[in-house]
């Protein structure tokens, strides 16, 4: 694949997408082999959605496409058109933070920060799968999203309050 | 002067300062950043662990769209050593010779217009080697007190010859890879005779020096930026072979590159914890009173690099003891370098001795809590020096009370809770004291506010939450009054966020710059008669609500933005320095952290799975600058230990030389559901050292654990396991 002077790719392996990332339309001219993971931070500019493994084992990339969960790094762009996709940049409304940010926050759910935003994709879909009924089952259900500075606990505890308000 | 009464800002549970950053996704990370024009780099790494390369074909990866150039060790610059530093000498420098050390090692490295096209065009590369034998894995060299910290206090060889019981037994524990979950990343941007880089490190002053002795630069010339790093846990304490690639990539294309290592590739070239074989024997009188320990341990290191990690060291310090030889070896092998894993050392020599003392405790019939005791070292053994705070007794009623020790049946396989036999084990930390010089700088503006600074790193410590908080108190402001900031390597020199040494020396530093600013406020006024603080001394005043003071009364003062205005000044800056004190000076044995680990361990008889459902940490960590963030990392650590107790094996191939599981599929790490209810209680008060008061305890939380595990995994089933990590298949 070559790009033209102006960055876009053109030859065989040219291939487009549309698709919406936070509420906005983006048609996008893609090299095929582009992840959704690589394109939300190459050439949509999105970097909130994080690479930790790119083999879909550690979960740092969890975005939603049509609101359910999937590892992005695992999705090809071009899979994406026609979907909707959400970052951790789109869950803030306004300016006012959804409350698992807040949560997560509140509850040091996190230290590096990096596993951070796929966790709290995860939470917030978590809530929307109806399995944050007990510390167990988040414990189970957030096991896709790996955290090596070890904020389990801190993680469940802020999902679990979340989870307690009702909100989603 | 002296610091606010009121303790207010410090100590609290202030949320992380970066917070809203990290959770937003705004907080940029070096893969985060990116530059007009910017290339892509990707690497080609040895598939042979030893030999040379014959065969090095880069014609159709060249050849293929977008890609820029391809560097091997036939073009790429010749690259001087970079400085040794506290932690040892640089890895030799990447491509130098055709010579192969390891498995992984870097032979190219492809820079393309993206990143699909470098990936690409990386695999096209193609590479044949005149690979030595296989069993050349082995090298022949036995290094004998590689560190020069082996330890020889009493006559252990007597000792053991007339101890009524003597345990002996061989611990081992495996290769651990540190794992961030950020892939390491440099971006490298040249103008000119100047670079600026973007770095996953934990020590930008480090990679600064390093950048600046391998290209030849003054230090001037080289900016390196860590504002974020996504975890290090010792991987980003070393300068590594593709941080200096990244740089001549750049160089050589004149563009901005950025290259990120791999999940496979963040195991071999970002160092691990290197595996040892443990021999460790104790002698003890019937009354459980230890009179020698003998503990030697060997490690393994690469080829060709040097990696500072003394194991068996910090026995001789851990009880009162007479009779002591600790012994390090170092085994050489064509391996990936090794490098520091959270509580590097440490995590294996802790698991070696408290397993140790749980097996002599059962020799004796005497309770394990009771025989670590009965052996605690009141002062310092090898000085006789008191203990600048030791709060360990402590640690151990505390975290018995809250575990519910008490309950503990004392017989094998006693407690049941349905089909899982119950253990309980206890494990004892006496983590070593380590500190470096470190600088940091202050200003207060005349708008009242001030700003602190450092070349320091957070990589998730809370450095930046703490260091504000520090300076809030320190200057008597209010926390948004004050901006802390980091991870950029042209503000005063810092040492790494590593070793538990970096809240003590950038603390003391801290409190150095702001006592210097306080003094050069001071300076202004007790000369200026217009001032309520004319004539004053710096022990007349004290810090509070913006405003400097007289200690008898607070009406007599101004504000600093008062001061300032009135002399005309926008700002005033300070800058102070922190240096490790010594012993004997102080007349104490400066003291690291101290803690006691619990845990419940359930196991399943019929399957061998091992379930920590609880765990209960008690730790001295002297004066915590902020609780809810010193819980955090002290669960962090226990998470660490789980991991290196029940999980995590780095499994080389010994035909190959190559990592068999060398991907966060094949490379377990705790998950969530692995890790049940985890306790913290923070015991003892600040330590008499530093003006600060305060002891690292970014290591603390992990040693401790695997040997509790152990222990509860014997209480619970008769089984001594020796070897980490404790696996199914050795409970069967």
């Amino acid at each position: 694949m070559d790009r033209d002077d102006g960055g876009t790719p053109t030859g065989p392996t040219a291939t487009e997408a549309a698709l919406t990332v936070n509420g906005i339309a983006h048609h996008l001219r893609l090299d095929a082999r582009v992840t959704l993971l690589d394109a939300l931070r190459d050439e949509i500019g999105l970097v909130g959605t994080k690479k930790g493994c790119d083999q879909g084992a550690c979960g740092a990339c969890t975005v939603l496409v049509d609101g359910r969960r999937v590892l992005s790094c695992l999705t090809l762009a071009a899979q994406c058109d026609g979907r909707e996709v959400t970052t951790v940049e789109g869950l803030a409304d306004g300016g006012r933070p959804h409350p698992m940010q807040e949560a997560f926050v509140r509850h040091d759910a996190f230290q590096c920060g990096f596993c951070t935003p796929g966790q709290i994709m995860s939470a917030v879909a978590l809530l929307r799968e109806r399995r944050a009924a007990s510390d167990d089952e988040i414990r189970e259900f957030m096991s896709g999203n790996l955290c090596r500075c070890g904020a389990y606990p801190n993680i469940v505890a802020a999902i679990r309050e979340v989870a307690g308000q009702g909100v989603g | 002067m002296t610091m606010t009464e009121p303790v207010t800002v410090v100590g609290a549970g202030v949320d992380r300062v970066e917070g809203p950053h990290k959770v937003s996704g705004t907080a940029a990370y070096p893969s985060d950043v990116s530059y007009p024009g910017m290339a892509y780099a990707a690497l080609v790494r040895s598939t042979v662990a030893s030999g040379r390369i014959a065969v090095l074909d880069t014609t159709a990866a060249e050849a293929m769209p977008g890609v820029l150039t391809v560097i091997t060790h036939r073009d790429a610059a010749r690259l001087a050593a970079g400085p040794t530093t506290s932690i040892g000498p640089a890895p030799p420098p990447p491509m130098q010779d055709d010579l192969i050390r390891h498995h992984g090692q870097y032979v190219a490295v492809v820079v393309a217009q993206t990143r699909q096209q470098a990936a690409t065009a990386a695999r096209a590369v193609t590479v044949s080697y005149r690979a030595e034998p296989t069993a050349a894995l082995d090298d022949t060299e036995l290094r004998v007190d590689p560190f020069g910290t082996d330890v020889t206090r009493g006559d252990t060889a007597a000792a053991l010859a007339t101890a009524e019981v003597v345990h002996e037994a061989t611990y081992r524990t495996a290769e651990n890879t540190n794992n961030p979950l950020g892939l390491f990343t440099t971006v490298a941007v040249w103008a000119g005779d100047t670079v600026t880089v973007h770095d996953s490190t934990q020590w930008t002053s480090n990679t600064r020096a390093t950048v600046a002795a391998v290209f030849g630069l003054p230090e001037e010339a080289v900016r390196v930026y860590a504002k974020y790093v996504g975890g290090g846990f010792g991987a980003g304490l070393r300068v590594w072979p593709h941080v200096l690639l990244a740089v001549l990539a750049a160089r050589t294309v004149g563009r901005p590159v950025t290259l990120t290592l791999t999940r496979p590739e963040m195991f071999t070239g970002v160092g691990h914890r290197p595996d040892t074989v443990q021999r460790l024997r104790i002698g003890a009188r019937r009354d459980g009173t230890i009179i020698a320990i003998d503990h030697e341990a060997t490690q393994t290191v690469a080829v060709a690099d040097e990696n500072t990690e003394p194991v068996a060291a910090a026995s001789a310090t851990a009880y009162a003891c007479p009779n002591v030889t600790a012994r390090d070896r170092q085994r050489r092998r064509h391996i990936p370098c090794p490098g520091s894993m959270r509580a590097p050392g440490e995590a294996q020599a802790n698991f070696a001795l408290e397993s140790a003392l749980d097996e002599l405790a059962y020799k004796l019939g005497m309770d394990p809590l009771e025989l670590r005791l009965r052996n605690d070292a009141e002062v310092h053994p090898e000085s006789g020096l008191p203990w600048s705070s030791k709060a360990l007794r402590d640690c151990y009623a505390v975290g018995a009370r809250r575990f519910g020790w008490s309950r503990r049946d004392p017989r094998i396989g006693a407690m049941r809770d349905g089909r899982w036999r119950v253990g309980f084990g206890v494990a004892g930390v006496s983590y070593p004291w380590w500190q470096v010089p470190c600088r940091a700088r202050a200003t207060v503006s005349r708008d009242g506010t001030a700003y602190v600074r450092s070349a320091a790193t957070d990589i998730g410590t809370g450095t930046y939450t703490v260091m504000r908080q520090l300076s809030a108190e320190l200057l008597g402001l209010r926390l948004d009054q004050v901006r802390f900031d980091l991870g950029d390597s042209r503000m005063p020199a810092a040492p790494q966020a590593g070793g538990s040494g970096l809240t003590g020396a950038l603390g003391n530093a801290v409190y150095a710059a702001c006592q210097a600013l306080v003094r050069a406020v001071l300076d202004l006024v007790t000369t200026d008669t217009q001032s309520p603080l004319h004539g004053c001394t710096m022990d007349d005043v004290m810090v509070n609500g913006g405003r400097l003071h007289h200690r008898g009364d607070a009406r007599r003062g101004e504000s600093f933005a008062a001061i300032l205005d009135r002399h005309g000044l926008y700002e005033l800056t300070a800058d102070g320095t922190s240096a490790p004190p010594d012993p004997q000076q102080i007349g104490m044995a400066p003291a690291g952290a101290f803690a006691a680990k619990f845990v419940e361990v359930h196991v399943d008889p019929d399957l061998g799975l091992v379930r920590v459902p609880r765990v209960v940490s008690a730790v001295d960590g002297g004066r915590i600058l902020n609780e809810k963030l010193a819980r955090s990392q002290v669960v962090g650590g226990t998470v660490g230990g789980i991991g290196q107790a029940l999980l995590e094996e780095t499994v080389t191939d010994p035909d190959t030389g190559r990592i068999a599981n060398a991907t966060l599929g094949d490379y377990l790490i705790p998950v969530n559901a692995d890790i049940g209810e985890v306790d913290v209680v923070f015991v003892g008060g600040p330590d008499r050292t530093t003006p600060i008061g305060t002891k690292g305890i970014g290591e603390v939380g992990l040693p401790g654990i695997a040997a509790a595990i152990a222990n509860g995994v014997y209480h619970a089933t008769g089984t001594r396991i020796r070897s980490l990590p404790i696996t199914l298949d050795q409970l069967l």
